[in-house]
C-alpha cells in the first residue's frame, strides 16, 4: 500500500515539471490557436543560460531566474517579431511549420555554442530533504511547484483582470474583431510570446538543475510531454495545463507501478487519445466554451497551383528515368532512391493532409507498419519479396486506418495531436511487443529486394524499381483527385458541414483517404525495410514524420507534383549541405523557415 | 573537423561524385594525397555527443601516427559524414564513401539502426565498415566486409556478473538498462551469468534512452528489495539514476558496465556516485605502456581533458585503421584480407588486439574494477563499501 503512495507522489512530482513546459504552451495556445514547437527550444536556451550564469558567473539564484527569464523572453520577442508576425495573414498552418523550422535553428545554435556534450547544472539550492511515504523531497520540488502554480494563477489573474489580459483573451476569441475594437493585436502577441518564453526559460532552468543535468537532446521531449499535458488539460486553458500535466504524471507513474518502465510513455501517449476522443476540448474545457477551430474552413487555404505543363512534366520523368545511364555517380542514385521512398510518404500525407485535410504528424508510424509487416512476412513465412511489400502496404492501409478512425471526429491541430500519439504509440508497442517484432534487439538479415526471382541488388535497379513504384502510386493518385473522389474529398477540406449537408458521409471518406494513403506509407516501409536489411522501433521515428509534413507543405497541400518535387528538396538539400558539416541542420532550419515566409502555399501551390 | 584541407576535401568529392564510376581505382594513389578513411557518424542530432568524442579520439591517434612517420610515408587522414546516426543518411553516406575512390575504409556508424542498414552496401560495394561501436550480436554477420572491434557484450557482461557477485559478494540484483539493441544483448548475458555465479535476479526494467525519471522505476526496485543495483546504463543516464537512487533513500552497492567511464559520469552524478563500482577496459593508474601514453596524450591535446571509454574505442579503432592499412596498402580487398592477418595491434581496450576470423570481432577485453572514491575512479581495493 505505502508503494502507491510513493508512486502517487512520484507521479505528481514529474507532473509538476511537465506542467512548467505545459504553462507556456497553452498561453500561446490560447492566443494564437498555435502549437508552438519552438517551445522546447527555448527550454534548451534558457537551461544553457542559466548554466552560463551559474558555473561562469556564479550568480544567486534569483538573479539567475531573472537573467534566464529576460534573456529567454528576448528569444521570444524575436520569434514573434521575425518568425511569425509576418505570416499572420498567410495560410494557418505556416505558423506551425515556421515554429520547427525556429526550432531546428535554436537547437542547433545551442549545440554549436556548447558542443553537445552533456553538462551539469548544479542546483543553487541547499540540500535538504524532507521525508514523504518512502521517498524524499527537496526545495527545488517545492520551488517547481510553486513557478508553475505562481505563473499559472498569476496567467489567470493577468487574462481575467488587467485590460491587457482582456486585450488578449479578445484577440484569442475574434482577432479581426479586436482589431476592429483598437486592440492592438501585435502587442498582444509580444506580450504573450513573451511572457511564455520566460516561463520556458526559467523551466529549462529548474529542470536542469533538478536533474543536475543538461543537454541538446532534451528540446523534442521536453515540447512532446508538454503537449500532451497541455491537451489533455484543454488546450489553452492555463489552470487546466497545470492539472493535465499531475494527471500526466500520475498516469505514467501508475504505468511504471503496473507494467515496467519501458510502458512508461505508452500510458501518456494512450491517455492523450483517450481524452482527445471522449473530451476533444480537454478535460476542463467549459460546455459553453467555442470550439477552438472555425467551424469551416481549416489549416488549409485555397491558392493558385502552379501549372506545369505537361511536356514539361514528361521531360522531366524522362531525364529521371533514364539518369541511371547517364555518367552520375552511385551517391546520387542512392540520394534518390531516398527521395523516391520520401516521396511515396509524402504522397501518402499529401492525400490525407492536403486534399481531406487531415494534417498527420504520426505518418512514420505506417512506414514502420508496412515494413515489419514486410520484413516478417519475407523472414517468418518466406514470402516473396514482391509479394510481402504489397502485404506490408495492405497491412499499412488496415491497420493505420483502424487506428486513426476514432480520431476522425477531431478538428484541425487536433488531429494532428492525435496522429502525433499515435504514431509514438506504434513505435511504443513495436518496442514492447517483442513476441512478434523482436523487440529493442530490432529485425535483421531482412532479404534484398527482389522481383520474380530476381535480387534488384545494384544502387541502378533498386533506382528504377523505386521511381517506377513511386510514379505509378502518384499517377494513380493524380487520377483519384480528378475524379468524383478526389472533389469530394476536398469538399470535406473545405467546409465539412457543408459537405455533410451534401450528403458525404465524412467517416466514410476519411477511411477512403486514410487507405489509399497508408497503403502508398506501407509501401515505402515496405521497400525502405528490404534496402536496409535490419530495422528497429527508432529506424522510422518522430523526425521522419515531421520531415514528411514539411515536404507536403513545401511542396504545396495535396499537390501530387509538389509532394515530389518537396522530397526531392528535402532529401536533397541536406545531402547538398554536407560541405557544411556540423553547420548544416542550420542552414537546413534557415532555408526552410525563408521557405515558409516567401512561399507559405508550397513550392507549386495547393490543389 | 578532419585534419585534411577543407577545401581540398570538397573539390575532391565534387570530383569524385561526378567522375567516380568512370574513374578507376588507383587513379588517387599517388604518394602526395594521404590516405583517406571515411567516418559515417553523428556530428548532429541526438547523437551528436558521441560523434565529438569520436572526433577526439582519431585526431589524436593520428597526430601520433603521423609523428611515427605515417603510413609508409604517406599521411593517414579522414572524411567525416554525418550520419545523425538515421539510417537514411547512413545508406547515402555509404554509396558515396564506395564510390569514392579515395577512401580505402570505412569506419561507424554509432546506432546499429545506422550502421547495419548501411551494411549491404558496403558489403556489396566491396568497402570495408569497420564498426568499432556495434556491440549488436549481428552486426558482423552481415558479410565478409564487417568487422569489428566493439567488445562483445559475451565477453563483458560475465566480467561485470563476476565483479557484482563473486567479488563485492551481491546476492540479490536488480538490473537496470538502457532498452535499445545493446542494452537489451547486455541485460541477457549479465543475467545468465550472474545466475550461474548464484545471484538471484528480482527485477529487470529497461527504460528509453530519452529517460530522465526514474523515480517511480526505483520505486519497483526497491519493492523488489534487492542487495544491489545493476546499471546497464551510459554515463548520462548512469549518471540520473545513481543520483535519484540515493535521493529516494536507496543505498544498496551499485555496479555499473564500462560505458558510464567517463570524467562527465563524476560532473553529472556528483556526491551520489561515490561508491559506484564499475568494470572498465582501462584505467589512469594503469601501468600499461599504450594506456599511459594516450591518457597523457590526450590530456596534452585536449587541455587536460580526462579521456572516456568512447575516447578509447576511436583513439583505438584508428590505430587499428593505420595497422591494417599497413598491411593491406590501399587496395579494398586487400584491406579486407589484412584484417585477417593483422596480430597484436597494442590496445588501450585489449592490450593485444588480434581478430577472430570466425566471428570477425576481437576477443579477450582487459578488465578493471574500478569504484568511486572521493570523486576519482580508482582500482578496487577489496575493502567492502
Amino acid at each position: 500500500m505505502s508503494s502507491w503512495l510513493d508512486y502517487t507522489i512520484n507521479g505528481l512530482i514529474v507532473g509538476n515539471v511537465y506542467a512548467l513546459v505545459a504553462v507556456g504552451l497553452a498561453l500561446i495556445f490560447g492566443v494564437s490557436r498555435l502549437i508552438n514547437f519552438a517551445q522546447g527550444s527555448i527550454y534548451l536556451v534558457g537551461a544553457y543560460i542559466g548554466w552560463v550564469a551559474v558555473v561562469q558567473l556564479h550568480t544567486p539564484l534569483p538573479l539567475t531566474i531573472i537573467v534566464v527569464a529576460v534573456a529567454a523572453a528576448l528569444v521570444g520577442l524575436i520569434i514573434e517579431r521575425f518568425g511569425l508576425r509576418p505570416l499572420q495573414n498567410s495560410v494557418r498552418i505556416a505558423p506551425l511549420l515556421a515554429t520547427i523550422g525556429i526550432s531546428f535553428v535554436l537547437d542547433q545554435l545551442v549545440m554549436l555554442t556548447f558542443s553537445p556534450n552533456p553538462r551539469a547544472l548544479p542546483s543553487q539550492l541547499p540540500d535538504v530533504r524532507f521525508q514523504i511515504g518512502g521517498g524524499t523531497i527537496e526545495p527545488l520540488d517545492l520551488l517547481i511547484a510553486g513557478v508553475g502554480l505562481t505563473s499559472a494563477l498569476l496567467l489567470f489573474v493577468f487574462l481575467r483582470y488587467t485590460k491587457l489580459g482582456w486585450a488578449v483573451r479578445a484577440t484569442a476569441q475574434d482577432r479581426d474583431a479586436a482589431m476592429q475594437m483598437g486592440v492592438d493585436v501585435n502587442r498582444v502577441n509580444q506580450a504573450v510570446f513573451g511572457i511564455a518564453a520566460a516561463l520556458g526559460g526559467v523551466s529549462g532552468l529548474l529542470v536542469g538543475m533538478y536533474y543536475n543535468q543538461i543537454d541538446t537532446a532534451m528540446s523534442l521531449q521536453a515540447t512532446l510531454k508538454g503537449v500532451v499535458a497541455e491537451v489533455v488539460g484543454g488546450a489553452g486553458n492555463v489552470p487546466g495545463a497545470v492539472i493535465g500535466s499531475l494527471l500526466l504524471g500520475l498516469v505514467e507513474s501508475y504505468g511504471v507501478a503496473a507494467f515496467g518502465t519501458s510502458y512508461r510513455n505508452l500510458f501518456a501517449f494512450l491517455l492523450l487519445v483517450v481524452v482527445l476522443v471522449l473530451r476533444p476540448n480537454g478535460l476542463f474545457a467549459s460546455a459553453r466554451q467555442a470550439p477552438p477551430e472555425p467551424l469551416t474552413g481549416t489549416f488549409i487555404a485555397p491558392s493558385r497551383p502552379v501549372r506545369i505543363p505537361r511536356w514539361a512534366l514528361l521531360v522531366v520523368l524522362g531525364v529521371f528515368a533514364i539518369l541511371p545511364l547517364l555518367p552520375v555517380s552511385l551517391y546520387v542514385l542512392q540520394t534518390l532512391i531516398n527521395a523516391w521512398l520520401l516521396g511515396m510518404l509524402a504522397l501518402s500525407l499529401t492525400l490525407v493532409a492536403g486534399t481531406i485535410g487531415q494534417v498527420s504528424l504520426g505518418h512514420a508510424a505506417l512506414l514502420a507498419i508496412g515494413a515489419y509487416t514486410s520484413a516478417l512476412l519475407s523472414l517468418t513465412f518466406s514470402v516473396p519479396v514482391g509479394f510481402a511489400i504489397i502485404g506490408g502496404g495492405l497491412m499499412s492501409a488496415a491497420l493505420g486506418t483502424a487506428l486513426i478512425s476514432p480520431s476522425f471526429r477531431l478538428r484541425g491541430h487536433y488531429v494532428s495531436i492525435a496522429t502525433l500519439a499515435i504514431g509514438e504509440i506504434v513505435s511504443l508497442v513495436i518496442l514492447n511487443w517483442e513476441g512478434v517484432t523482436r523487440g529493442p534487439i530490432g529485425v535483421s538479415g531482412i532479404p534484398p529486394l527482389s522481383l520474380f526471382g530476381y535480387e534488384l541488388i545494384s544502387p541502378t535497379s533498386i533506382y528504377w524499381f523505386s521511381f517506377v513504384v513511386m510514379v505509378v502510386l502518384a499517377l494513380l493518385q493524380a487520377r483519384l483527385l480528378g475524379s468524383h473522389l478526389g472533389r469530394s474529398f476536398r469538399a470535406i477540406r473545405d467546409d465539412d458541414v457543408a459537405a455533410r449537408a451534401y450528403g458525404l458521409s465524412l467517416n466514410r471518406y476519411k477511411s477512403l483517404a486514410f487507405i489509399f494513403g497508408g497503403f502508398a506509407a506501407g509501401i515505402s516501409g515496405g521497400i525502405a525495410a528490404h534496402l536496409y536489411s535490419y530495422i528497429n522501433h527508432e529506424t522510422f521515428n518522430t523526425q521522419q514524420s515531421i520531415l514528411a509534413l514539411t515536404v507536403v507543405i513545401l511542396g504545396g497541400l495535396g499537390n501530387v507534383v509538389g509532394a515530389v518535387v518537396g522530397s526531392v528538396a528535402l532529401v536533397g538539400l541536406p545531402e547538398v549541405f554536407r560541405i557544411a558539416a556540423e553547420y548544416r541542420i542550420l542552414i537546413y532550419g534557415i532555408v526552410l523557415l525563408l521557405l515558409v515566409r516567401f512561399r507559405p502555399q508550397g513550392l507549386l501551390g495547393t490543389i | 573537423m578532419s585534419n585534411i584541407d577543407r577545401r581540398t576535401l570538397v573539390k575532391g568529392s565534387l570530383a569524385a561524385m561526378t567522375a567516380g564510376a568512370a574513374m578507376s581505382r588507383g587513379a588517387f594513389a599517388q604518394s602526395s594525397e594521404p590516405i583517406l578513411l571515411g567516418v559515417s557518424g553523428p556530428l548532429t542530432g541526438p547523437n551528436a555527443q558521441y560523434g565529438t568524442q569520436w572526433k577526439q579520439g582519431f585526431d589524436l591517434a593520428l597526430d601520433e601516427i603521423l609523428a611515427a612517420g605515417g603510413i609508409n610515408g604517406r599521411k593517414l587522414a579522414y572524411s567525416f559524414e554525418d550520419s545523425q546516426s538515421d539510417p537514411r543518411q547512413s545508406v547515402a553516406i555509404a554509396q558515396k564513401f564506395v564510390s569514392d575512390p579515395r577512401i580505402v575504409m570505412e569506419l561507424g556508424d554509432f546506432s546499429s539502426t545506422a550502421s547495419m542498414a548501411a551494411s549491404p552496401i558496403y558489403q556489396r560495394g566491396g568497402l570495408v565498415q569497420f564498426g568499432f561501436t556495434n556491440s549488436h550480436p549481428d552486426f558482423t554477420k552481415g558479410g565478409d566486409f564487417m568487422w569489428s572491434t566493439s567488445v562483445s557484450q559475451a565477453d563483458e557482461q560475465p566480467l561485470l556478473a563476476q565483479y557484482a557477485v563473486r567479488r563485492l559478494g551481491l546476492k540479490k540484483l536488480a538490473v537496470l538498462h538502457l532498452n535499445t539493441d545493446w542494452g537489451r544483448t547486455s541485460r541477457d548475458y549479465f543475467v545468465k551469468a550472474a545466475k550461474e555465479y548464484g545471484a538471484e535476479v528480482a527485477v529487470t526494467e529497461g527504460y528509453i534512452a530519452e529517460e530522465r525519471d526514474f523515480r517511480s522505476t526505483l520505486v519497483r526496485v526497491r519493492d523488489a528489495n534487492p542487495d544491489g543495483l545493476i546499471l546497464v546504463s551510459y554515463y548520462s543516464d548512469g549518471a540520473l539514476i545513481a543520483r535519484q537512487a540515493r535521493q529516494v533513500g536507496l543505498k544498496q552497492t551499485i555496479c555499473a558496465a564500462s560505458s558510464v567511464y567517463s570524467p562527465k559520469f563524476l560532473e553529472l552524478g556528483g556526491d551520489a556516485v561515490e561508491e559506484v563500482h564499475l568494470g572498465t577496459r582501462y584505467f589512469p593508474e594503469d601501468p600499461r605502456p599504450e594506456v599511459q601514453k594516450f591518457i597523457a596524450g590526450f590530456k596534452k591535446k585536449y587541455n587536460g581533458q580526462e579521456p572516456d571509454a568512447f575516447n578509447a574505442y576511436s583513439y583505438d579503432a584508428m590505430n587499428m585503421a593505420a595497422a591494417i592499412v599497413k598491411i593491406g596498402g590501399t587496395d579494398r580487398r586487400a584491406i579486407r584480407d589484412a584484417f585477417t592477418k593483422v596480430k597484436d595491434v597494442p590496445s588501450v581496450i585489449f592490450g593485444k588486439a588480434t581478430f577472430d576470423v570466425e566471428s570477425r570481432r576481437v576477443k579477450g577485453a582487459m578488465n578493471a574494477e574500478l569504484v568511486v572514491r572521493k570523486g576519482q575512479f580508482a582500482l578496487w581495493d577489496g575493502k567492502p563499501t
